[in-house]
């Protein structure tokens, strides 16, 4: 009695009726939902009335000759994929613009790929001829994009284990990986009759292996050592008393910065701060520093205890009408050790002067920067 | 009809260029080149030193040039004579042989030892021109789009610190370090008669000896592309006689005077409102007597503006491109005998010196004077700071009483 059309669009009207009723109940009102939902029954009913009345469907000798009579496409993944991405997409709205940005990719990449399978279907009567010509279309690209890909959640799950290992087992561990892929690489040359589904199986299991070990490691977080180097922050120099972090940068005078064209190199000798000025010599009290720009100290400490170097460049407001002291700061700096201290004065000495450069614990000695 | 076409169809005429014609070009514009090394008026001649470190290069260049000048000439000599001797005169080709070792080695050799020489004496130099150790002076100096700051620090001499622009004065017969850095791109400090180029970099300090033998002023230009304005961002070093430097800092060190009245006082009233925000001025203050400090970084992108302190002082303004002193004046300065200079220098840019035309200008619209990316409608690019001074709208009442009164600036 009912056609197969008919059947479908009976039943998405039914269920809007059931919907609207219970719409009616648990809200107080006649809202807009409700009329959209009555609007829907009403216009699926129609339809399935208009169905029955035509009797689609049920042409038994266009059932075998239409086209609608060709076979059932292959079951497909993509439509899945594309929810999936819609999923992604609107997730991403609420939280974070790379995962919105995922959603768009995961959309494009579905759409691609479930448009060529589908013209790639119908391309030609012979299904073997079909998938070639879709393989011919997707392959230079899929295949980029895959190892893209791949190679990405690799070298993801490889630093989640470096990070989360101590120090010296992330280096142990490197090179018993990275001799590990090259005796494998070095076995696999040396046999070329090894199947190549051998090769895959082997690179496969050990791909998965470190991706399984990248995923635990992320459950168990980084070392100890990062997590208290990120909560004290000390890359920002935010202390710049003679407070000690616990973790710090121990070879600062490593870094290319220490290296860099500098003004002025202060040293702390002795419990006394003198400079050593480029042109004019060593034992100054005072330098000049030009304003407004950023302008690189050298600290020395040649004392035997650490001390850092702290730059108080007048008061900066931190709320309105209070102000703080302004300063920067190098690290703990043990004997021996230098840092550069980069500190930029905007007005001038008579404005908001002086300008010093201490170190903190260590009273009465001090360095005047001068700003005309 | 056959025969006309066959007419039409002519080889195409191949236009003979005239060899002597071609020779007679070449030769003029050598002559030409050549003559231009005459040129008496060539503030920036690399080949006359006016100090001890551009004496240096001096010594080393020219033989160097010479040397390179011979070796040149036989090159070409033996160029000219394989060309005429051995061209194309339907002869047989030569009997071929592979390679001369004994001629190959001596060729080798000859310019190997030429360039060892020049490289030991030009490393002697390059190292005599980094010292340090000998300084007498230092003084900083920080490149901006497009003009150099100066700050004296305070040192022998010189009992508090002096800023300028513009034109570097120095002392006759003084070592001389300059300290240079820049605020924003690199550009590169220039002197010819007094010394090579440095760059100036941010973030970094390089060092400058300078040396005048005598006074007078030695003209120079950044040397590295540092924007719209580079060829605008000049430079002028006076070298003045150890007394009459006293006297400079002296007056560069003396108190800020404010006019009493007149158009200069109503002037002091526009450059508080109008120019006070970037230019500094030591001693300006306010209704309340407050000193005005300027706040150049939170309008031009380089951080800073000319410090305008004593500015009737200098003979140049906007990154020394134009001359704050008249033709006659500037003439009457530049001209001046070494005993003269220096009281004709510090004797400053009076109301008839002036250069009226040029600084008005200046002040009517900046950015169409000098090109600075001053545009306001592309303020956005820069978070709103400026390159370089804007248009600031002013009238020209506004600017007869800013003259009046930078002319007290001294």
């Amino acid at each position: 009695m009912f056609t197969t059309g008919s059947k479908f669009y009976l039943g998405i009207s039914t269920l809007a009726a059931i919907v609207s009723v219970v719409f009616l109940i648990t809200n107080d009102q006649v809202a807009l939902g409700c009329v959209a939902l009555l609007g829907l029954m009403v216009s699926a009913g129609i339809i399935a009335g208009a169905s029955l009345a035509s009797r689609d469907g049920g042409d038994t000798e266009n059932a075998t000759t239409s086209a609608a009579a060709d076979p059932a496409p292959t079951s497909s993944i993509w439509p899945l994929a594309l929810t999936l991405g819609l999923v992604v997409l609107i997730i991403g709205i609420i939280t974070e613009p790379l995962v919105f940005v995922i959603g768009i990719g995961v959309i494009l990449a579905a759409l691609a790929e479930w448009l060529v399978q589908s013209w790639s279907e119908r391309a030609s009567a012979d299904g073997k001829f079909n998938a070639l010509a879709r393989k011919r279309i997707l392959n230079p690209l899929e295949f980029p994009i895959l190892a893209t890909a791949i190679t990405g959640v690799i070298a993801v799950s490889f630093s989640r284990i470096m990070l989360a290992v101590s120090k010296d087992g992330s280096a142990i561990l490197f090179i018993v990986i990275a001799t590990l892929i090259l005796v494998a690489i070095s076995l696999f040359s040396l046999k070329p009759s090894i199947r190549t589904t051998t090769v895959a199986a082997i690179a496969t299991v050990g791909a998965l292996g470190l991706v399984a070990a990248g995923i635990t490691t992320f459950g168990i977080g980084e070392r100890e050592e990062l997590v208290i180097a990120a909560e004290e922050g000390h890359y920002s120099h935010q202390e710049c008393g003679e407070e000690k972090s616990k973790y710090y940068d121990k070879h600062v005078e490593r870094t290319v910065s220490s290296k860099s064209g500098v003004i002025a190199t202060v040293i702390l000798k002795d419990g006394e701060l003198t400079a050593q000025v480029l042109g004019i010599g060593e034992g100054q009290k005072q330098i000049t520093v030009p304003r407004a720009n950023p302008t690189s100290i050298l600290f020395q400490n040649l004392d035997d205890t650490e001390h850092r170097l702290t730059a108080y460049l007048g008061e900066k407001p931190v709320a309105e009408g209070v102000t703080e002291d302004d300063l920067r700061c190098t690290q703990m700096i043990g004997k021996g050790g230098k840092q550069v201290l980069t500190v930029m004065i905007k007005k001038p000495t008579f404005a908001e002067g002086p300008y010093t450069l201490t170190v903190p614990g260590i009273e009465g000695t001090s360095i005047e920067m001068i700003v005309p | 009809m056959m025969s006309k076409a066959v007419e039409e169809i002519k080889e195409p005429t191949v236009k003979k260029r005239n060899p002597r014609r071609v020779v007679a070009g070449l030769a003029g514009l050598s002559g030409a080149l050549f003559l231009a090394s005459c040129a008496k008026n060539a503030p920036q001649d690399t080949w006359q030193p006016k100090g001890e470190n551009a004496q240096k290069i001096d010594d080393l260049q020219r033989p160097v040039f010479a040397i390179a000048g011979v070796v040149g000439l036989i090159v070409l000599v033996a160029v000219a004579v394989v060309i005429f001797r051995f061209k194309d005169r339907g002869q047989p080709i030569p009997h071929q042989t592979h390679g001369k070792p004994v001629f190959e080695i001596t060729m080798t050799v000859i310019p190997a030892l030429i360039l060892a020489g020049v490289g030991v004496f030009t490393a002697r130099t390059v190292f005599d021109l980094a010292k340090t150790d000998d300084t007498e002076m230092i003084i900083n100096v920080t490149g901006q789009q497009w003009w150099w700051e100066y700050d004296y620090p305070v040192q022998d001499g010189i009992s508090a610190p002096i800023i300028s622009s513009g034109q570097l004065v120095i002392p006759v017969g003084t070592k001389v370090l300059l300290r240079e850095t820049s605020r924003d791109v690199i550009h590169s400090y220039w002197i010819p008669a007094l010394n090579g180029k440095r760059d100036a970099v941010p973030g970094r300090v390089h060092t400058l000896r300078l040396e005048a033998d005598e006074p007078g002023i030695y003209a120079g230009q950044c040397t590295e592309f540092c924007g719209l304005s580079h060829a605008n961002m000049r430079m002028e070093a006076v070298a003045l006689s150890k007394e009459d430097f006293a006297k400079w800092v002296d007056a560069q060190l003396a108190a800020y005077q404010s006019p009493t009245e007149g158009l200069a006082k109503e002037g002091e009233a526009v450059f508080i409102a109008q120019c006070s925000r970037c230019h500094q001025v030591n001693g300006l203050e306010n209704a309340n007597g407050d000193p005005i400090i300027s706040a150049p970084e939170e309008n031009v992108l380089a951080g800073a503006a000319p410090n305008l302190t004593k500015f009737m002082s200098r003979n140049t303004f906007a990154g020394a491109t134009w001359d704050l002193l008249n033709k006659t004046c500037r003439d009457n300065v530049w001209n001046a005998t070494s005993e003269e200079f220096g009281a004709k220098y510090l004797a400053g840019v009076s109301a008839e010196c002036l250069n009226v035309a040029d600084l008005r200008d200046w002040l009517r619209n900046a950015p169409a004077k000098k090109p600075m990316y001053a545009d306001p409608t592309k303020l956005a690019d820069t978070g709103g700071l400026t390159r370089g001074m804007p248009n600031l709208n002013l009238t020209e009442d506004d600017i007869d009483k800013l003259m009046a009164y930078l002319l007290t600036l001294k």
